[in-house]
């Protein structure tokens, strides 16, 4: 039971042997002070709310794109602030969508599941799943056994092989293998955290870090480039227009738009997080000889390994080779599936392990984003937002990749990046279709560009999950984060300059 | 027919009454060498008398789905623990516990009890491990999960009660306006919790208590319970200060020094160790004088949320600007 939950009464008859009556009257006056102080993002959006609704239209802005508009502002302040629950966000909206927009709650629960959604759901049932195969020892002594006892090589390995994988199977899956691995590193070079603290810096960096700048390299890499994918499909795909197929994009297409953006990012993590955080231990044998005893233990490969590898390799030609005519939602779906017949995974652990209402979440953020791109919402904004850009230059060609790519990181480093293309996705589409741009590329550098949440523990899942060993602290982030930022904004323009034309954008 | 909110009450009552004459000190360790520091000083403050438990607290947040992408944060947890690897909340209260109890000691003069409770939205729940001496005295490691770490600590004093909060401090030196309006986790317990709390900053064993009076019947009854306090350490050390804003008020504050001063002697057989008589402003000559103890101690201002913002108090102002360590006495 909550202490603000407490009646004064009770609070009275509980401390009330320790403290005065008017001591005790005070405190609970206090706490009710507090619970509205601790509510006031609640309150204060709410407040936004009702005062943009009252706005006046104009013949470019409808009453419906307003509400649509009043509701993502809304849904904005409340994700970035989380005064409540976040999946409580998701129901808002869908009683905004029937109660303020006046839709059919059917139409409404239909928009809430699309390819993309079943995506988000399947590839979260295949992390639980594939995390809980245990490969990951198998992982960490392949690497070492590369890379050598080095610390600068192994850490080089970490990203290397946490990225590969990540860029696949989503950085939540392989930082949540990877996080005992480089842990298990840590402990066994020194029991003290003090000593090591720099060395765990490097370390836990190379994994959240790695699968980080991976996310980009694929659809699968993250729930973002679903969430884009989905868009690029909603608003510009028309089955009666040849010329539109390729707003369809598939795997393969993503793969060779993004992922060597990737492979060049790799090393560069290395070297900025040697130079940040400069190891007390330049040599991990210690460490690597007590790692290999623990492998030895576990003997070779068992059959369920075998066929867990098996399945993953399935569900990765499957997305490859079949994701543009069957969805990567069902491709994930399958995988999933497959998990659970062969009883590799138990229905329970799935069920604990994924949370499901990220998944309404992000259902309602693109159910509200297709939303504003009906109304002319996101085209509203989109056009106030190019006269914003217009005075700097920035309203066309690099100078709008620049804008786009600064918002994209500023808003991805207050929330999930998944929310934020969700977010900001129909408005930036809008923007490239007003300024003439291709809508393709604005996409991708946003889908990119919200991959660059370097400098808060809450900016990606592998951050918040590296995090949860207790070796890092806040500021670790943004003494490092930052340089990543500018390191990752200048490989993408440069492959959007350089690259992208090349593949006839 | 008895609910179960009445019965949840009578046994949280009676759980008090027999802990009514215990010296309850909560220390919340979060990993900090100044959580650390607190345990030393909780330690120091009667830790090895029997009628004395040190609870120490770790509170670790509820996870949030969302920012670990729809992955349950649980899932690297069970990883970790699949490993053998200790989570941070049990590594970091093992370490306190260290500092309490050598190992020996722990294997062959005490009794352990482990005990697991369900919270609603998280799996893992909060977990207690009590070790009991024979002498009667107990130590506690609490690993708990609430929504913030602040919610933690002020949840568990409902479970206490306890004579004594201590946690790390907010860095020296916050305005105002963001003490109050966005408060640290140590600020928002000095402010909530029903008991004292010492809120630990650069700390220094052995230099004694700064305790200050204005005269009040309140500033008495903590000059009596700060005597009470420093009783229990090995080399009771407590020295008064009473600052006037102005040099008439000078005599009226050296009457309210000799009146307290006389009164730890008469009511407790207390000798003061130092008395100051100070002119200006309050909160800057406490900080001053304050700075050559452990801790500075003062009677809560009892001010609210718009009184700290508009006015302060010299209570917060204190703890704010203070360089060292500060007691809210309640």
């Amino acid at each position: 039971m909550g202490l603000n939950s407490l009646s004064p009464k009770l609070l009275s008859q509980r401390i009330g042997v320790y403290g005065s009556v008017q001591q005790v009257a005070r405190v609970s006056k206090t706490l009710k002070i507090y619970y509205f102080w601790e509510k006031r993002w609640f309150f204060i959006a709410m407040a936004v709310g009702f005062g943009l609704l009252q706005l006046p239209l104009s013949d470019d802005l409808s009453r419906e794109a307003l509400i649509v508009l009043t509701m993502s502002v809304v849904a904005t302040i409340l994700f970035i602030t989380e005064p409540i629950p976040l999946p409580t966000v998701a129901l808002m909206i869908i009683i905004g969508q029937v109660l303020l927009l006046g839709l059919d709650s059917t139409n409404v629960a239909k928009s809430l599941m699309t390819d993309s959604v079943l995506f988000i759901m399947g590839s979260l049932m295949l992390a639980v799943a594939v995390v809980k195969q245990k490969l990951d020892k198998r992982i960490a002594w392949l690497i070492v056994r590369v890379t050598g006892t080095k610390t600068s090589n192994i850490c080089f390995g970490i990203s290397a092989v946490s990225g590969f994988l990540a860029s696949f199977i989503g950085e939540h899956t392989v930082a949540a293998m990877m996080l005992p691995v480089g842990i298990t590193l840590i402990t066994l070079t020194s029991d003290d955290p003090k000593k090591v603290r720099n060395l765990a810096a490097v370390l836990l960096f190379s994994i959240s870090y790695g699968c980080s700048v991976a996310g980009i390299g694929t659809p699968s890499g993250g729930a973002r480039n679903a969430i884009m994918i989905g868009y690029w499909k909603e608003f510009f795909y028309n089955p009666t227009d040849p010329e539109t197929l390729k707003y369809l994009i598939d795997y393969v297409d993503w793969m060779i738009f993004a992922y060597p953006m990737f492979l060049i990012q790799i090393p560069v993590v290395t070297i900025i997080l040697l130079a940040t955080f400069k190891p007390e231990y330049r040599n991990l044998s210690r460490a690597i000889v007590k790692l290999r005893a623990e492998v030895d233990m576990q003997g070779s490969l068992k059959p369920g390994d075998w066929v867990a590898i098996l399945i993953f390799v399935l569900v990765l030609t499957g997305w490859i080779t079949s994701s543009g005519t069957i969805g990567m939602g069902t491709v994930a779906i399958f995988g999933a599936v497959g998990f659970l017949v062969a009883g590799l995974v138990k229905w329970e652990d799935i069920n604990s392990g994924v949370n499901w209402g990220v998944i309404l979440l992000y259902a309602a953020a693109i159910s509200l984003g297709v939303q504003m791109k009906d109304t002319g919402a996101a085209q509203w904004v989109a056009e106030h937002f190019l006269n914003l850009l217009s005075p700097f230059g920035a309203d066309e060609g690099l100078g709008l990749w620049a804008a786009v790519s600064t918002l994209t990181t500023f808003v991805t480093n207050t929330m999930s990046n998944g929310a934020a293309v969700a977010v900001l996705g129909p408005i930036v589409l809008n923007l490239a279709t007003v300024a003439n741009e291709s809508p393709i590329v604005i996409g991708y550098i946003t889908a990119i560009s919200s991959a660059f949440a370097y400098l808060t523990v809450v900016g990606t899942p592998a951050c918040t999950i590296v995090y949860a060993s207790g070796y890092l602290k806040t500021t670790d982030f943004l003494k490092v984060g930052w340089k990543m930022c500018i390191m990752s904004i200048i490989v993408m323009m440069l492959g959007a300059y350089f690259y992208w034309p090349l593949l006839g954008t | 027919m008895r609910t179960e909110e009445e019965k949840y009450r009578e046994k949280l009552e009676a759980l008090q009454n027999k802990r009514r004459n215990r010296f309850r000190i909560l220390v919340c360790i979060d990993g900090s060498d100044e959580g650390y520091l607190g345990l030393k000083y909780a330690a120091r403050m009667g830790g090895q008398r029997p009628d004395c438990d040190i609870i120490l607290l770790y509170v670790r947040p509820i996870d949030q789905g969302l920012h670990s992408g729809g992955l349950q944060v649980r899932i690297a947890r069970e990883n970790m623990l699949s490993w053998g690897l200790e989570l941070p909340g049990i590594r970091r209260l093992k370490t306190g516990l260290e500092l309490l109890v050598g190992d020996e000691e722990l294997k062959k003069e005490w009794e352990v009890e482990t005990t697991n409770t369900i919270v609603d939205g998280d799996p893992l729940g909060d977990n207690k491990i009590e070790y009991r001496h024979s002498s009667g005295r107990t130590v506690v490691l609490k690993l708990k999960v609430a929504p913030d770490a602040a919610s933690g600590i002020l949840d568990q004093y409902e479970l206490g009660p306890y004579n004594l909060i201590i946690t790390g401090s907010a860095k020296q030196g916050r305005g105002r306006l963001r003490a109050t309006l966005t408060p640290s986790v140590s600020e928002k317990v000095a402010y909530h919790a029903p008991c004292s709390v010492l809120l630990v900053r650069n700390l220094v064993p052995g230099k004694g208590h700064l305790v200050c009076i204005d005269g009040s019947d309140f500033s008495t009854q903590i000059v009596l319970q700060e005597a009470e306090l420093a009783a229990r350490f090995p080399d009771p050390k407590v020295s008064a200060i009473c600052v006037s804003p102005d040099a008439e008020g000078m005599s009226k504050a050296e009457k309210i020094v000799v009146e307290a001063s006389h009164m730890l002697k008469r009511e407790l057989n207390f000798e003061l160790k130092e008395t100051y008589v100070e002119v200006g402003d309050p909160v800057e000559k406490i900080i001053e004088v304050g700075k050559n103890y452990s801790a500075i101690v003062l009677g809560d201002s009892g001010k609210g949320t718009m009184n700290r913002i508009l006015g302060g108090g010299v209570s917060t102002d204190v703890l704010r600007l203070a360089y060292n360590s500060v007691m809210i006495m309640r």
